[in-house]
């Protein structure tokens, strides 16, 4: 039997660091969205000052989460790589058909309540995960 | 297009696994191309062949093709 010599760091722990590193981010990005939301009415009794700082940290936090997520991306395999742009784009997709009409429904009081952008980032979570999943198991 | 992946790496006794981590690739990847789910891009065919020392065309076969 020949002998196979694998690459000094795996594929498999390269992606597992970069899945680490991209949850971590996104933790911390969560967090800072929370501060965000409440802070400013259970911390800092709505200063304008305190506010914006949050807002800046929520953005970096949020461009250091968008870098590690691109590295992620990156790093992965050709079938992997396909899978996450397959799901990206009905992602997008669905967001782009969904949103417009939910806003307008919103506009025209169809809908009884008011059209927040947070169902909009559920709608496209639960898009993303089901359409990777459903990738994954294609090509298994 | 077709390959002879599954046949070169049953002729040298490696798992999948073990072709996967020489590639640099996950297991699902070499999977999917011995099964024709997936056509490998260019740099992969090269590194396959480099693995195999064989041409690019001793392992991958275009199906309209000659």
């Amino acid at each position: 039997m020949n002998q196979l010599r694998p690459p000094e760091s795996g594929y498999q722990s390269r992606v597992r660091a970069n899945v680490i590193r991209l949850f971590r981010w996104c933790g911390a990005w969560a967090a800072t969205c929370a501060l965000l939301a409440l802070g400013p009415k259970f911390l800092w009794n709505r200063s304008l000052v305190f506010t914006l700082l949050a807002i800046g940290l929520n953005i970096c936090v949020g461009i250091g989460a968008i870098v590690a997520n691109k590295k992620y991306l990156e790093e992965l395999d050709d079938l992997q790589r396909k899978v996450h742009l397959n799901s990206l784009a009905i992602t997008v997709g669905v967001a782009i058909i969904a949103g417009f009409p939910y806003s307008v429904m919103d506009s025209y009081h169809v809908i009884p309540f008011h059209a927040d952008i947070s169902h909009l980032m559920v709608l496209m979570s639960l898009t993303y995960g089901a359409s990777n999943l459903y990738g994954t198991r294609r090509y298994r | 297009m077709k390959n002879r992946l599954k046949v070169l790496r049953a002729e040298r006794d490696w798992t999948q696994a073990q072709l996967a981590d020489a590639l640099d690739v996950s297991r699902q990847t070499v999977n999917a191309i011995e099964t024709g789910k997936f056509d490998p891009s260019l740099s992969l065919a090269f590194r396959a062949a480099r693995l195999f020392g064989l041409r690019i065309e001793e392992i991958f076969r275009d199906e309209d093709g000659p």
